[in-house]
């Protein structure tokens, strides 16, 4: 099988900083795959060379067979690559429902004079964007009610999940989710948990940075874990649990871990 | 039909050319920047119109678009290279900007006219009226002096050239590229994260602004029938600017509301003289103090439908 993505011996500094340096490993179609790491360790950079926020200072980032550095952030996310922030980064005067229409964008056409005759394709690619956006809030168990509602309104596990189904539209091959159960209880998680599992059934890629060690040991399919910007371990959760060096390197003592 | 007053239909007029220039600031800060330039543009748009009609006799339609287009041209010139700038120093680049473009119109003058400008600039009113009576229409048919016809007829023109513009923005507003918009203004990272080419739609929503700015030149001039650099002095860009922090720049009928009081206000205190403007000033700066978002606001605007809906309910 072939990776969707495949990470090659990337390295990022920032001036004297190396924030990442010599990661390599891939994600196979269909899998999902966590990032684990103390904070610091370089994950959300990872996320933000991948979707090309940040050019890598070194090594290339292969998707689908085919190297995407180079290219700007909204041509990546139109390859395949969608992707959610750590601190939600909704738009938050905008409805609920226009935060998924937007998320439509790459994937549809209208111009600015189509959306000012309101041509009869455009109104039926409108009434596509709506009715897609409207699937996806159903999707991330968003209900119907809110989606006039101004998104930065919402309580914080919404705006996650919406931020979610912004993603999804743009019909993405491979999500990276960053951080998607942070702030949430023990029951919101196993949601998220569940939603993680369900995106992945319809035919999606998932790579997520989470610290809620239940969940990543749960849904993920492989682990891959993160020190001072150097992958320290990968392998399927039961071992990455077991592995000597991660529970010292991320966990600390055996006390510490039942912390974490 | 002694109602109709030319004076007040200037007026009139005047706030309709400014209703579509807080229009072309407007869409530059729909998605997130401020361009000091709409007066250079506003100049390209005039000067192109004016020369086409004195120098070549093109019908006015006919220059008042190339004017627009000329300007339109000129914003994705400008825009292209200053959009890796944003806030203050993108309005210093394009105020900037508009001061170049006015110190070519004073020292160009075999083709402007340098600072005394251009006279005689085919008036929109004078024109129609000399084709209609050419047709054989008489404004008295009407019960019109010719003045009054004339001043109708600019007005009319301008009003349709008004609600077309604020029209044309408001349905992009809503569609596809508005969102684009928006999504660039509230968050340029997300919104490229979500697939939308960040610098393309700024570019066009600079290059817009540029042309809104051309076409309303374009009018003044045919308007005037008189344009100098003098028009379209930094006072001018600061007044546009003006128009969208007083009436607001939450939504398009903000900076249309601002330029009309703003355009009414000072002409409405005619009596009291050279105190106007310190009423102006204070009239700005207690908006500024007590509704930094502007008079008219979204939320604002969804109360009045809501009341209306209310009342019908």
């Amino acid at each position: 099988m072939s990776a969707l993505l495949a990470l090659e011996r990337i390295g990022k500094s920032f001036g004297g900083l190396t924030a990442l340096s010599d990661i390599s490993f891939s994600v196979n179609p269909g899998e999902i795959v966590g990032v684990i790491g103390p904070n610091g360790a370089g994950k959300t950079t990872l996320f933000n060379v991948i979707t090309a926020l940040f050019p890598p200072t070194e090594g290339s980032v292969v998707f689908d067979g085919e190297a995407i550095a180079g290219l700007p952030p909204h041509a990546v996310a139109r390859r395949g690559i969608g992707r959610t922030f750590q601190n939600v980064r909704l738009f938050a005067d905008m409805t609920v429902e226009e935060n998924v229409m937007v998320g439509r964008h790459c994937r549809t056409r209208a111009g600015a004079l189509r959306g000012v005759l309101r041509t009869r394709g455009e109104r039926e690619e409108e009434r596509g964007i709506r009715q897609r956006s409207r699937e996806l809030l159903d999707l991330v168990g968003l209900p119907g009610a809110c989606s006039g509602q101004a998104a930065g309104s919402l309580p914080y596990g919404h705006q996650r999940r919406l931020e979610i189904a912004r993603a999804l539209a743009a019909d993405p091959r491979l999500l990276l989710l960053d951080e998607p159960a942070a702030g949430m209880n023990e029951a919101e998680t196993k949601e998220v948990s569940g939603l993680i599992r369900k995106v992945r059934d319809l035919g999606m890629t998932i790579l997520l940075i989470e610290h809620d060690m239940s969940l990543v040991m749960k849904a993920c399919d492989r682990v891959v874990v993160f020190n001072f910007g150097r992958k320290i371990a990968e392998g399927p959760p039961s071992a990455i649990r077991e592995d000597p060096g991660v529970i010292e390197a991320y966990l600390g003592s055996a006390e510490g871990a039942a912390d974490a | 039909m002694e109602w109709i007053n030319p004076y007040h239909l200037q007026v009139a007029s005047f706030v309709l050319i400014n209703v579509i220039l807080g229009t072309s600031i407007y869409v530059t800060l729909s998605t997130g920047q401020l361009s000091l330039g709409n007066a250079g543009f506003m100049s390209i748009g005039a000067y192109a119109a004016a020369l086409l009609a004195t120098k070549y006799a093109l019908p006015i339609p006919v220059g008042v678009a190339a004017g627009a287009l000329l300007a339109g041209a000129a914003g994705a010139l400008v825009g292209i290279p200053s959009l890796r700038l944003s806030g203050v120093y993108l309005a210093i680049a394009t105020l900037g900007f508009g001061e170049v473009i006015r110190a070519v119109a004073i020292n160009w003058e075999s083709l402007t006219g340098g600072a005394v400008g251009i006279a005689a600039i085919p008036q929109m009113g004078r024109v129609v009226l000399a084709g209609a009576r050419d047709l054989g229409f008489s404004p008295a048919s009407l019960g019109l002096k010719p003045n009054q016809f004339i001043s109708l007829t600019v007005f009319l023109i301008l009003l349709v050239a008004a609600v077309l513009t604020v029209a044309f923005f408001l349905r992009l507003g809503r569609s596809r590229v508005g969102r684009a918009y928006a999504a660039i203004r509230l968050d340029e990272r997300a919104a490229e994260a979500s697939g939308i080419p960040v610098t393309y739609y700024k570019v066009l929503a600079f290059s817009q602004g540029a042309m809104v700015s051309g076409l309303a030149g374009a009018l003044y001039a045919h308007a005037t029938s008189f344009i100098s650099p003098a028009d379209f002095t930094y006072h001018r860009a600061v007044e546009i600017l003006v128009f969208a922090v007083f009436g607001g720049s939450g939504h398009i009928l903000g900076p249309a509301f601002g330029a009309a009081f703003l355009t009414v206000v000072p002409e409405a205190l005619r009596a009291i003289s050279h105190y106007r403007y310190i009423l102006y000033g204070v009239l700005v700066v207690l908006v500024v103090i007590y509704r930094p978002q502007g008079v008219i606001d979204p939320p604002l605007l969804r109360r009045m439908r809501g009341d209306r809906a209310a009342e019908a309910a």
